[in-house]
């Protein structure tokens, strides 16, 4: 593999917003004026950090109702695994698996995805630079997707307001599951790719 | 500094001939690239900036499509539902306001966040800097405004929802009378011309090109 020059050896940075390489000591890009830095600050401890908030919120987010449904049809609270397993038991299998794929397993997914990451950026996993880098990749596109069953909820309380027979209502589980979403986002931004490299190139050359 | 010669890269500003792999780090010289031609980094291999073939045409008319059936989007309802003599309708702006009726505050501004905010601001100002880069020209505040549009792509979630939509409407089919309206078609095409709108045009290619207008007086045709 090519082991060329990298930006940081000479205190060059590429700007986040607009990737002009500029030098980092003078802190703000020539370019579109956004601040820079050599490696996103703090990274490693951000992303801890929105990862432990995300995690915490998720116990809510699974245990609390997600939505009610109150009238003559209702079937009141409900949470997301039930409402998952309500719609297996009817049938509609489509609607069960992405429910159950967008608020389950991608999420935790994500989390375990990140904290992966974070070990192997302070050498404490395994794996090649290059398969965590596809990773990240990976966890930055599909984590928004899990916002979909907030969106239904939305989506049903606009449309299911008939009154005596059936209002839906959105529980306290909605909120807390945007946030989960919200901050596993944060959290995918804060990690900066590059520390997956800067241990490979900090062990060549110390070699 | 043209933009006759189809088959060359965009013009460059002094000292952007540099670039530093975002996911490795590795320094190297940005290779010049003809239309639908790609630079991958020489020691990870990862994609590091492309020439979109007609990028700021394309940029131009997407976003603008995309701002034209904004307004569609928002006129018309996704879906009407019918049960026992009441009628709801479901729009971006009708859900935010249940949601606000039902006391949650925070969900309705998150909804209009992701699916009115941040979808707007990505097409008017990709519209407002692409179409006078096209004559080499940038409008006071383009800068500030590329910066938004960088910003507030991870937060557009217009495909997300549609999503929601189709998984409504899998739970609400066998409940009540449902329709379609031309707000739903609208929305499909929205995300789409969106989509196309920001892979139109490389993200190092409109800063380069913003930068190169900035710096130059302007021309007079």
């Amino acid at each position: 593999m090519n082991r060329g020059t990298r930006a940081i050896d000479l205190g060059l940075a590429s700007c986040h917003t607009c990737g002009r390489v500029s030098p980092a000591a003078a802190g703000h890009c020539p370019r579109c004026h956004s601040a820079i830095h050599l490696r996103k600050p703090a990274s490693l401890s951000r992303t801890w950090a929105f990862l432990l908030a995300a995690t915490a919120l998720y116990l809510p987010a699974m245990t609390l109702p997600i939505m009610d449904v109150q009238g003559l049809g209702g079937t009141g609270p409900s949470t997301i695994l039930s409402g998952v397993i309500t719609f297996w038991e009817m049938k509609s299998y489509p609607v069960a698996i992405i429910i159950f794929l967008a608020s389950v397993v991608i999420p935790i997914a994500k989390v375990g995805a990140l904290v992966w990451l974070c070990l192997a950026a302070s050498g404490r996993a395994a794996g090649a630079p290059k398969h965590h880098a596809k990773l990240y990749h990976l966890t930055e596109l599909v984590g928004r997707w899990s916002m979909v069953d907030v969106f239904v909820v939305a989506i049903l309380a606009t449309l299911v307001q008939l009154g005596a027979l059936m209002t839906i209502t959105p529980g306290p589980a909605a909120l807390s599951f945007a946030g989960v979403v919200v901050l596993t986002m944060f959290s995918a931004m804060s990690f900066d790719p590059r520390l997956l490299w800067d241990r490979e190139f900090g062990g060549s050359r110390a070699a | 500094m043209r933009r006759d010669h189809p088959g060359l890269s965009w013009p460059r500003p002094p000292g952007a001939d540099r670039v530093a792999c975002p996911s490795c780090d590795a320094l190297q010289e940005a290779p010049r690239l003809r239309e639908g031609e790609a630079a991958h980094c020489g020691c990870c291999g990862e994609v590091m900036f492309q020439n979109r073939p007609r990028s700021l045409a394309r940029a131009t008319a997407f976003s603008a499509s995309a701002l034209i059936l904004m307004v569609l989007v928002h006129s018309f309802p996704f879906l009407t539902m019918q049960a026992t003599g009441i009628q709801t309708r479901l729009t971006l702006l009708e859900s935010a306001a249940a949601l606000l009726n039902d006391a949650s505050p925070v969900l309705a501004a998150a909804v209009v966040v992701f699916t009115i905010v941040a979808p707007l601001v990505i097409a008017g100002s990709l519209l407002y800097v692409t179409a006078p880069l096209r004559n080499g020209v940038a409008l006071p505040g383009a800068l500030t405004l590329t910066r938004w549009i960088e910003r507030c792509q991870p937060w557009n979630m217009l495909e997300v929802f549609l999503l929601g939509l189709v998984v409504s409407l899998l739970k609400l089919g066998h409940l009540a009378d449902v329709h379609f309206g031309i707000g739903l078609w609208a929305l499909v095409g929205l995300v789409l011309c969106l989509a196309a709108a920001l892979a139109g045009i490389d993200r190092r290619e409109l800063w380069d090109r913003l930068e190169v207008a900035l710096h130059s007086p302007p021309r007079r045709p």
